[in-house]
């Protein structure tokens, strides 16, 4: 909402500072967004005198005109054709900065030297067309900085205001907020009619309602013999602060007197309304209506419409029609104002994408009991301006009145809850100061106060307690802490366990993603996933921004590799990353509490093994380093017993590199490995990547905190290293679980330390080499023991694996 | 025999001095001590000597053992000292190359001021919740008195899933679920990543935000502004200027913004605050009697408040991040800043 400094004190004498003001009004709630003065850097811009105008000798278009500036006579390069010798008209001096950047200095044009420019109310910001140059009154100063000289310094101040304060949509109704604020009278406009035609407006026009239920209150004026015309220049320079365009005298007082007290008004041609009648009623499903803006709009059987005697005319609180539109040789109006349910309003409004300063004001909330005084207001001004005559009487229908409501307040309550000491008397005069009617209430401790129409949003004591106080001051509240028992609880598992993966993968190296929940289809498509995989089920957005943004990913694959690509583009070659964030699952799955969300942990590696540096590790990542990663990430989260297996992979991973995690039960926790170097391909990277995805959901239902201590030996350990000769295709995993699922107690480690294949390995064969210690709890083992254990557990694996000592 | 013993002195003891290694150290002791060293020759021949002469000579030869014992050690010990000090000069390296590394990880901005955040409130004793992303109307807005076709639904843009389902725009719904599923005392705070279908320089249409609902009987406005006071000058550092001014959000009454001095230029107004010298930083209120019948609390009996914020903002407030979109594009130069 845009107001300015100087319209507001047509209404109330306060005497504050614009930045005073603004501060005051931010802190009962009327935030002020932006302060602007009006003309402020525009004071070289100055009243001056046309001495000569001649055309220019080399161009026929530009005039060479000799200004007076009060001290000198200056020459200046002309290119308007509306002004002529002893005109005033505004120099900007070399020097001047006008609105949009716009440099004035002194220059040669065509050969003539123009010592600063003339120029039009568009160039100083004062209106958004204009034709020439603008011709001042004769009476001006010469010299005066103009903005000065015609008083058009002010400041504009926007207001964010809230959805619910309709009633500040206006600058009267600012006004209420600044009277209260400095404790000043609020004086309304004057909305006198001084004379009125003998004509009744009843034997002309009339208004019927059908739909009383979305239209309470409809009234109507009726102004002949106007004539159309530019406005004066008051009301122009006042709707362009406000930010509209001037259009006329008669919309423009529509807009003003809208502007000023918050109603808006709409001006019919009469000539167009057929049979001189206003219908209010229902559209016709499906039919074609113009309005104003010159769209063509298919109407709904829930709009309402105005309409005349066969049509509609306009589209209720949005806009006016074409078909009956002010135009230059109108001669009667018929001025309305009217009162719309605020939902109907607002679902026109949505449905035809049409968003109206009459709309907004009508779906907040416009004030039923200020019709008459806007239809009052406007038809004295649009005679004054028009020199029309305002046919004498009113069209009222205003079939079932609407009742403003009387609520209670409680002095106590409002002092609980906010936790200060204020006697009846303070929130008396706090809430008469807006504008709202006090009485005793039923007993000492409450009063009792009518809600004026213009305040649609105070319905409940709360609402009151709330204006209480925002006009008592935020700042006066003291600063307390609750009191009351804190039972504060441990997170729930399920965010431990987010929480603990989330530093396990810092610690791992990783650098923590976060990428937008919506991707594109095509992005997950690109994991060549078969034609019945879940994850191809994607949750649609119904108004997404873009077709980069329009469905809930399915998976966090597509957009980490989105993350490495723009990376490498970046030249960032060496990635560890990972993303910690819900998968959205198609709504079939959707249960009572939304469950479509499963958090998952996907993790991106490529490049180097280790950071470049003169003395690190000069090798890429492999596939072991990612499985240790997730050995790792399984032991912090005690999650033991889980297999690799190579079956239980994913079509987006290297088939030969790669495997998924399994539990005891076949339950899987996710993948690991290389990615497909077509599906790499597809997101335009070119060097090996690697992947951990695992579901998080599982995770949290499989870790427990199962760790117990195992007592230490104090006796000395023995360890003997086998190497075994296996055939190439018996793996690691059957080599140690045989050696780990033995039942010695006295074998405290196994690790496999080498595998080799190569010269002295027969074809075929691989050679495996462990390293067995062992150690017993109460006592020193000694060689024979051990020999015999060892023999024993090499014995057995050489049969299950038919293997040899090397 | 009294001056062989003399010049042996002298000899052995300059020999001792002049020893340029431990090696040669050694072998004058052999030399002198040794089995067929100066000193043990000398003192065969004392079986020679007469009664008297014995004990002057012996004590003599004693004194010389004495004094050669403790130049020898000391002499030793120099020797040795040189040898370590040219050992390690020799092992002298250039301490200023770059130290070994680990591949270094790194918390998003955002888990850094969330976990923050989290960690302030968990001791006022809040304690945290969640709920889904994809959202019921009914949780979003109607519970939080949004009814349809209110203007208050224009304050935040929505993307919609279904006619019923929303993308959620704000945390608020998880009040509501807390609510619902609990009776007061309630004190819970909600981080999550909401949506919001708005996308420009300073708006993201992802982001997120920290909610809190602490209900209670008897919780006033004073409280409110307690709690979140508290909760910034932990945060942003004591003595930071709070202002708090009216407001209007639908699930609160009274409502307020919260404005902090500007941390950017301490309150004197710059760019960043706009000339303002506050910036706006959470919304907050008493929670409306609405909700609480939405809800089924007794509106009569409890009271509470609730608060929300953006974690973004935040966050760049903290860091001083210039740019909204460096969060959500992964730029590893960036995350590893944090």
């Amino acid at each position: 909402m845009l107001v300015t400094y100087n319209w507001l004190k047509d209404f109330v004498d306060f005497d504050d500072s614009p930045q005073g003001l603004c501060d005051r009004l931010t802190m009962v709630g009327l935030e002020v967004d932006s302060l602007e003065a009006i003309g402020a850097d525009l004071d070289t811009v100055i009243v001056a005198k046309l001495e000569d105008v001649a055309t220019h000798p080399d161009a026929d278009r530009l005039t060479v005109c000799q200004v007076n500036n009060g001290q000198e006579t200056v020459q200046v390069v002309c290119g308007a054709t509306n002004h002529k010798t002893g005109d005033l008209v505004a120099l900007a001096q070399p020097g001047s900065v006008l609105p949009g950047e716009f440099k004035i200095k002194k220059s040669k044009i065509r050969g003539q030297i123009s010592a600063g420019m003339l120029c039009s109310e568009k160039e100083l910001g004062l209106s958004h067309e204009s034709a020439g140059i603008m011709i001042l009154p004769a009476d001006l100063p010469l010299g005066q900085p103009v903005f000065e000289a015609l008083a058009l310094k002010d400041f504009k101040i926007e207001i964010g205001l809230t959805p619910n304060r309709p009633d500040c949509l206006s600058v009267v109704g600012v006004a209420r907020e600044v009277a209260a604020i400095y404790g000043k009278p609020l004086r309304l406009p004057n909305s006198d009619l001084k004379a009125v035609s003998a004509e009744p407006v009843s034997e002309r026009a009339a208004v019927s309602i059908e739909e009383a239920d979305g239209c309470p209150r409809y009234a109507a004026r009726m102004i002949k013999n106007v004539v159309i015309a530019p406005s004066p220049d008051w009301l122009v320079r006042r709707l362009e602060a406000v930010g509209m365009r001037s259009i006329n005298n008669v919309v423009d007082v529509t807009n003003y007197v809208m502007m000023e007290l918050g109603h808006p008004l709409h001006a019919f041609d009469f000539r167009y309304l057929e049979e001189g009648r206003i219908v209010v009623k229902a559209a016709q499903e499906g039919d074609i209506f113009t309005t104003l803006d010159g769209q063509d709009r298919t109407l709904s059987g829930e709009d309402l419409m105005i309409c005349d005697g066969h049509r509609p005319v306009a589209l209720a609180g949005v806009m006016g029609g074409l078909n009956s539109e002010v135009q230059d040789d109108t001669s009667t109006i018929l001025l309305e104002a009217a009162y719309f349910k605020p939902t109907s309003i607002r679902r026109t409004a949505k449905r035809h994408g049409l968003h109206t300063e009459s709309s907004h004001r009508f779906e907040r909330g416009a004030d039923i009991d200020m019709i008459p005084t806007v239809l009052d207001r406007a038809a004295a001004l649009i005679a004054e301006l028009g020199q029309g005559e305002v046919l004498s009487g009113v069209i009222d229908n205003y079939p079932q009145p609407l009742t403003t409501p009387v609520l209670d307040i409680s002095v106590s309550k409002t002092c609980q809850l906010l936790d200060v000491v204020v006697d009846r008397e303070t929130i008396a005069k706090l809430l008469e100061s807006i504008g709202l009617r006090i009485e005793a209430g039923v007993d000492a401790d409450s009063l009792q106060v009518t809600v004026p129409s213009f305040r649609p949003d105070i319905e409940r004591e709360i609402d009151l307690i709330e204006e209480v106080a925002r006009l008592y001051g935020y700042h006066r509240i003291p600063v307390t802490m609750p009191k009351g028992i804190v039972d504060a609880k441990q997170p729930p598992k399920r965010q431990q366990v987010k929480d603990l993966l989330n530093r396990l993968m810092v610690g791992a190296g990783f650098a923590e993603a976060i990428n937008y929940s919506f991707v594109s289809a095509d992005s997950i498509k690109r994991l060549g996933l078969a034609a019945d995989d879940d994850r191809l089920r994607m949750i649609p957005l119904r108004n997404p921004l873009s077709e980069d943004q329009a469905v809930m990913r399915t998976s966090l694959v597509p957009s980490l590799l989105e993350t490495v690509a723009r990376n490498l583009n970046y030249k960032s070659t060496d990635l560890r990353l990972f993303e910690l964030r819900p998968v959205f699952l198609d709504l079939l799955n959707l249960a009572e509490d939304g469950c479509a969300e499963k958090l998952s942990l996907t993790a991106v590696l490529t490049g180097r093994r280790e950071p470049e540096g003169w003395s690190q590790a000069q090798s890429n990542i492999d596939f072991y380093d990612v499985k240790g990663i997730v050995e790792e990430l399984l032991a912090g989260l005690s999650i033991g017993q889980v297999s690799f297996d190579p079956m239980a992979t994913q079509p987006y991973l290297h088939p030969g590199k790669s495997c998924g995690l399994m539990m005891r039960d076949g339950l899987s926790l996710g993948v690991l490995g290389e990615l497909h170097p077509q599906v790499l391909g597809r997101f335009d990277i070119e060097q090996p990547v690697y992947l951990i995805e695992l579901d998080v959901e599982v995770l949290i239902a499989c870790c427990e905190d199962s760790r117990k201590f195992v007592p230490l030996s104090r006796y000395p350990n023995v360890i003997r290293d086998s190497a075994l000769l296996v055939a190439e295709s018996v793996s690691a995993a059957q080599v140690l679980d045989i050696a780990w699922g033995s039942k010695q107690k006295t074998i405290e480690d196994v690790t496999l330390f080498d595998v080799y294949t190569g010269k002295g390995i027969p074809e075929g064969k691989k050679s495996m080499a462990i390293r067995v210690r062992y150690r017993d709890l109460e006592k020193t083992l000694t060689e024979e023991e051990v020999n015999k254990s060892h023999d024993k557990l090499i014995r057995t694996i050489c049969q299950q694996l038919a293997a040899e000592i090397r | 025999m009294e001056k062989r013993i003399q010049q042996l002195q002298e000899e052995a003891l300059s020999a001792l001095e002049q020893a340029a290694d431990l090696k040669t150290l050694q072998d004058i002791r052999v030399s002198i001590l040794g089995k067929k060293g100066a000193l043990t020759e000398v003192m065969k021949g004392m079986r020679e000597l007469s009664a008297e002469q014995r004990p002057r000579i012996g004590s003599l030869v004693n004194t010389l053992k004495d004094q050669f014992e403790q130049s020898f050690s000391q002499r030793q010990e120099e020797l040795q000292q040189l040898a370590i000090a040219e050992k390690l000069a020799n092992e002298k390296i250039d301490v200023t190359l770059p130290g070994r590394k680990q591949a270094a990880g790194s918390y998003h901005p955002i888990t850094l001021v969330t976990r923050e955040i989290s960690d302030i409130f968990s001791r006022l004793g809040f304690s945290a919740e969640e709920g889904p992303e994809i959202e019921k109307d009914f949780f979003n807005f109607e519970a939080l008195n949004i009814p349809k076709d209110h203007p208050a639904r224009d304050m935040q843009d929505t993307f919609y899933i279904q006619d019923d389902l929303v993308l959620r725009t704000h945390t608020s719904p998880v009040q509501v679920r807390t609510m619902l599923k609990h009776a007061p005392p309630i004190r819970i705070i909600a981080p999550g990543t909401v949506y919001r279908r708005d996308s420009d320089l300073t708006h993201s249409p992802m982001f997120h935000q920290v909610e809190g609902l602490l209900v209670d009987e008897n919780v006033t406005f004073g409280d409110l502004k307690g709690v979140l006071t508290h909760f910034l000058n932990e945060f942003f550092g004591a003595n930071l200027g709070v202002r708090f001014r009216p407001s209007f959000f639908p699930f609160t009454e009274p409502s307020a913004e919260v404005d902090i001095a500007c941390v950017i230029c301490g309150g004197k107004g710059c760019r960043v605050c706009g000339g303002t010298g506050w910036l706006e930083i959470l919304g907050c209120g008493m929670v409306d009697p609405a909700v609480f019948d939405s809800v089924h609390y007794d509106a009569e009996k409890y009271s509470g408040f609730a608060f929300g914020m953006g974690l973004e903002r935040i966050a760049m407030l903290k860091y001083g991040v210039n740019d909204l979109r460096l969060f959500f594009e992964n730029d590893l130069r960036f995350l590893k800043q944090f």
